[in-house]
């Protein structure tokens, strides 16, 4: 299917293609469109590429961390002030894709791609990272976890581009996980689970969990964080939490498992979390 | 309508009018002639395609040719020395037995290169995971990694040696 092919190197000129051409798209790394095109999944009349604008591909460590959208995945892996700003983002970054799908795809195709299996969302859930928004009209940010509306679908309006991604210095005790549960090693998450605790001895202090692959979108997991907070995180704590999680996602049936065991693997990935945060070490 | 694309290809400038949606492996296999790169699934999945961008292995089957506008494509045909002289990486492949049918050796090779520019001592597993986007339906890959060790060793003695 041919398309015409844009690549401005500022946002306004970006902006200005889009608002001549209405059925043009913006496109990032392009890994998940270019492969939507050919399977006549979606035939946009011109895609508007997003690669040639330095001004998305900026990390400051902060705090605020602030990650340009066009970041490649590939960087959120190897940079070595994020890896200790925000290690658990590497964590899944390292687990998106193969080598060459890394190489391309960056950090904003991941989210507005708005998949429900986005490797990048739960970590970035989890430290309740906020989405800067730009257009022509100015900028809004959106908290994350308001950004998803569905599968495939986000607050993203006519003519809007993610600009960057921004969040908050974590608290200093504030540790966080990500697990991935895949077929294979670059299959895409067949279910997969963020946890970030702050503990005080035993007792979880605060937790946050979201998962991806365990419903429409990726989410955080507020009622399982509810029994979480002020528990004893022993076996009975864990069983507790892991039942929650159970009850708590909203899994579906696919080609690649079934709802059931994705409720299954929900549990385990979050027991199998809170053990390596609670071990120190890396799962 | 035709666009032009500048950019570098094993070495040699490229410019050559192209469609604004052809992708990398269309503009290197056809009007470039660059045969060895492979087209498998097309989606991004098998890494037959794999070449490499500024040193980094991307699938060409995903890139649209005008992203690589003013950068270096590294090729199979690319690795090849003065005289037909394979690389290192593509002597391993033979002597190891990491081909077998073939179609997936120039991308395999493509990323065993990459991953030995930058790490010249990878494990085992620092192999596999650099391959986990190279699929290869013959040799079960225990071959290939294998051949990615000796050329991993083949390039330190050469690169001592040239230090002695």
């Amino acid at each position: 299917m041919p398309f015409d092919y844009h690549r401005p190197k500022t946002l306004e000129e970006a902006w200005r293609l889009a608002d001549s051409d209405a059925e043009a798209r913006f496109v990032a790394g392009g890994t998940d469109v270019m492969v939507r095109i050919r399977e006549g999944k979606i035939a946009p009349r011109a895609l508007i590429a997003l690669s040639g604008i330095s001004d998305l591909t900026r990390i400051d460590v902060g705090p605020p961390l602030v990650l340009g959208a066009g970041v490649r995945v590939a960087e959120l892996q190897s940079h070595a002030g994020l890896g200790r700003a925000l290690p658990v983002l590497g964590q899944a970054a390292a687990q998106l894709g193969s080598v060459q799908i890394r190489n391309v795809a960056t950090l904003g195709g991941n989210l507005c791609n708005a998949s429900p299996c986005a490797d990048l969302a739960p970590p970035l859930l989890v430290h309740e990272a906020r989405l800067r928004v730009a257009s022509a009209m100015g900028t809004r940010e959106v908290p994350l976890a308001s950004f998803f509306v569905g599968p495939r679908a986000s607050v993203l309006g006519p003519g809007e581009i993610l600009s960057a991604v921004v969040v908050d210095a974590p608290a200093p005790n504030a540790r966080a996980v990500f697990l991935k549960k895949g077929r294979v090693r670059m299959d895409i998450a067949l279910a997969s689970v963020a946890v970030l605790l702050e503990t005080e001895g035993k007792h979880c202090v605060k937790a946050r969990i979201a998962a991806g692959s365990l419903g429409p979108c990726p989410m955080r997991l507020a009622k399982t964080e509810a029994v979480l907070t002020g528990q004893a995180l022993d076996d009975r704590g864990l069983a507790l939490a892991r039942e929650a999680a159970e009850q708590e996602v909203r899994p579906i049936t696919d080609v690649r498992a079934s709802a059931d065991y994705r409720r299954h693997l929900a549990g385990a990935l979050l027991e199998r979390g809170i053990r390596a945060l609670m071990n120190g070490a890396q799962p | 309508m035709s666009v032009t694309l500048s950019f570098e290809v094993n070495g040699e400038p490229a410019r050559l009018s192209v469609e604004p949606h052809a992708r990398l492996v269309d503009v290197l296999r056809g009007p470039l002639g660059l045969v060895g790169t492979k087209e498998g699934c097309s989606n991004g999945e098998c890494g037959a395609c794999t070449v490499l961008v500024d040193g980094r292995p991307v699938c060409s089957c995903l890139l649209p040719a005008l992203e690589v506008e003013g950068k270096q494509v590294t090729t199979i045909e690319g690795l090849v020395g003065p005289g037909g002289k394979l690389s290192e990486v593509q002597q391993a492949f033979v002597d190891k037995g990491g081909i077998q049918c073939g179609f997936c050796s120039p991308g395999m090779i493509l990323s065993a290169h990459a991953l030995l520019e930058q790490n010249p001592s990878p494990s085992d597993a620092d192999v596999r995971d650099a391959l986990t986007g190279n699929l290869c339906r013959c040799t079960g890959y225990a071959q290939i990694v294998e051949s990615v060790q000796l050329a991993a060793s083949t390039k330190r003695q050469k690169k001592g040696a040239d230090h002695a």
